[in-house]
């Protein structure tokens, strides 16, 4: 089991405590490629930020990769997101001062890797996403399903156990999103790279082949979608 | 390094403005800090200058008034200091800490004849070998007065660098005077030695053996003063405690009080140079803190900036921290940020310091004001050493480190769920 989740609770208390995650479990294996889906409220954001270890929980045990993550300080919170853990964010999250092949470059140097095979690597991975040429540019020079493909690449580059994408079409057009939505599946099928999706697009959560439904907290079904007959509006179409 | 340099670098070409005007203020700082610095220096130099016109671990004994009756003496007996005295130096309870011993006997008015040319009004210093030490007599030529001299009461002469150019027209090989003689009132001298002499004190009299003048003029054993010179005290109580013995054993020896001031009075130049030295040092500490008060501001504006900084940045960090960067990488890239930013402007207020203190040499420092009959530099050498502008840095890098730790802990709180925030 790459992921394991048993009776994870999560309380927010801001004045007057929020009972998010009400005991989730939840199991994952390596290659799978699994959407989270719920409304907003519902806990999957915060799933999410347990699953990439940006926050902590108050009950419960998550297990990745064998490992228990659990209490842990900052620095090795910092380095089991940059060893296990990729990250694709709704709105790209690439430093705008730095150019594509930089951004795709930044896990690199916080692992100590020198310059010269940093940027090799990095370049191998845009080549791998048809953005060779566009290496030096800097994000504001670039569209928004180029923008993603890099952040894709930095998420790509470490090697990581699992990639974590929030919302990964949220600021995309429904084209470009199909063509976000389709290079992560191939990722998956090609690469055995294992991806967890979250989002409210049922469009998007059709992509994967497993879908948690999340609800006030809790898990309301998982859903087998290798079918991908989930989305009410076609298999092949992502309805923006 | 490059790489934290290179991330650096890009961070300060976004903010050029903002970066430039923040260190603006450091530069100001660091500016204030080496003029006030240089000025200070200067002035201390130009007061001070006689520091080093003699030896420090002297002491000076004259005779003066008894300010009290004392043994069945009345009150306002005038004390006379002979040449006797010197043995009292000699004794067993000063030998070990006494070195040399000199004494001087002046006359003055005469004129200083040397083929046409003449000087009115010189005066003859009867004085022992000792002195060429005790009050650092530069000799430019030929040699100070010797111990022969004294035996043989030779009429020998050492005259000033002033009056050797005067009898040389202008030219400077002073060698040339050595055994020719001058006429000093009707008296024929043998120059042996020239001396330098500062030009803007009053310090033209010439130097004969002691026992020349005294045999010369008749004189009795009286003389003006006695100067010794000692080794082995170090602090100021032991100087001043040393003083008193010496003032008793005098007083001692003329049936005056042992503690009446006024009948013997001792130049204590050791304890007084230890107290200018004192007086050095809290000036130029005083210098030091208004100067390093100007550069607090500095420092608080680039403590501001970076906080500003940072705050834009909080997403960005959030980004990085994501990616697996730790929180002491954070920190460091803020810090040394800081101490960029404070070491490089503080680096060009350095140098424009230095170049004021330049200036300030090449115009006030040229300039002479008439003060006690002497023209005295207002500013003399008003600059800085090595030490102070290593000092400058020292203080830079730490006004930088303190200006960043602040903001850079700020920054290394961020949490990496800032990530997830849209901007």
């Amino acid at each position: 089991m790459l992921i394991e989740l048993k009776g994870v609770h999560k309380t927010y208390d801001n004045g007057q405590p929020l009972h998010v995650l009400k005991g989730i479990d939840l199991s994952i294996e390596k290659g799978e490629f699994v959407s989270i889906m719920g409304a907003s409220g519902s806990g999957k954001s915060t799933l999410l930020n347990i699953l990439g270890i940006l926050d902590n929980y108050d009950e419960g045990e998550y297990h990745l990769a064998g490992k228990l993550i659990k209490n842990l300080t900052e620095r090795e919170g910092a380095t089991y997101r940059n060893q296990m853990i990729g990250f694709v964010f709704q709105s790209f999250n690439l430093i705008g001062f730095k150019t594509a092949v930089e951004n795709v470059e930044l896990p690199l140097f916080y692992q100590g890797v020198n310059r010269h095979r940093r940027h090799e690597a990095a370049m191998a991975y845009l080549e791998k996403m048809g953005l060779t040429d566009w290496a030096s540019h800097y994000p504001n020079e670039m569209s928004g399903g180029q923008k993603q493909r890099v952040a894709i690449a930095r998420a790509l580059i470490t090697h990581p156990e699992i990639i974590l994408a929030d919302e990964p079409t949220g600021a995309l057009d429904s084209k470009t999103s199909v063509e976000v939505m389709e290079l992560l599946t191939r990722l998956n099928r090609e690469d055995g790279v294992t991806i967890i999706v979250v989002t409210h697009e049922s469009g998007v959560a059709n992509c994967a082949d497993k879908i948690v439904h999340i609800k006030d907290g809790l898990i309301e079904k998982i859903e087998d979608n290798r079918q991908h007959h989930s989305s009410v509006f076609g298999t092949t179409t992502i309805m923006k | 390094m490059r790489d934290l340099l290179q991330e650096i670098w890009e961070s300060l070409r976004r903010n050029k403005m903002r970066t430039c005007l923040t260190g603006l203020a450091v530069a100001w700082g660091i500016f204030m800090l080496i003029v006030l610095l240089g000025a200070g220096n200067g002035l201390l130099n130009a007061f001070l200058n006689d520091g080093d016109s003699f030896a420090s671990n002297t002491m000076m004994v004259g005779g003066g008034v008894t300010s009290k009756p004392y043994d069945g003496l009345k009150q306002g007996r005038r004390i006379r200091i002979t040449d006797k005295d010197i043995d009292i130096l000699r004794q067993p309870r000063f030998a070990d800490k006494v070195d040399l011993v000199s004494t001087s006997l002046s006359r003055s008015g005469y004129t200083m004849t040397y083929g046409r040319r003449y000087f009115n009004n010189v005066s003859l210093n009867g004085t022992l070998p000792g002195d060429v030490e005790m009050n650092r007599v530069q000799m430019l030529a030929g040699r100070f007065i010797n111990d022969r001299d004294i035996a043989e009461k030779r009429k020998v002469i050492i005259i000033t660098h002033l009056h050797a150019k005067n009898f040389l027209s202008g030219d400077t090989d002073y060698d040339k005077l050595l055994g020719q003689r001058v006429k000093v009132g009707n008296l024929s001298f043998t120059i042996v030695g020239v001396r330098h002499a500062e030009e803007n004190r009053d310090d033209r009299s010439l130097y004969v053996p002691y026992t020349a003048v005294k045999a010369i003029f008749g004189l009795g054993d009286e003389v003006d003063d006695i100067t010794f010179s000692f080794h082995g005290l170090t602090t100021e109580a032991e100087s001043d405690a040393f003083e008193n013995q010496v003032r008793t054993a005098f007083a001692t020896a003329h049936r005056a009080a042992p503690d009446d001031r006024r009948a013997i009075w001792v130049w204590n130049r050791f304890s007084q140079n230890l107290q200018m030295e004192k007086a050095k040092g809290i000036l130029i500490t005083a210098l030091w803190i208004i100067g390093l008060f100007t550069l607090v501001s500095g420092v608080v504006g680039v403590s501001n900036i970076m906080l500003i900084t940072v705050k834009e940045r909080t997403h960005e960090f959030g980004i990085r921290k994501a990616l697996g960067a730790r929180p002491g990488s954070i920190l460091k890239l803020i810090v040394t940020e800081s101490i960029l930013i404070t070491a490089f402007f503080g680096y060009i207020g350095m140098l424009l310091g230095m170049v004021a203190c330049r200036i300030l040499d090449a115009t006030v420092g040229q300039s002479k004001v008439e003060m006690f009959g002497q023209s005295i530099k207002m500013l003399d050498n008003p600059t800085v050493g090595i030490g102070t502008a290593l000092g400058a840095t020292i203080v830079l890098i730490i006004a930088g480190t303190l200006a960043g730790i602040f903001p850079a802990s700020q920054a290394a709180r961020v949490k990496p769920i800032e990530a997830l925030r849209a901007e």
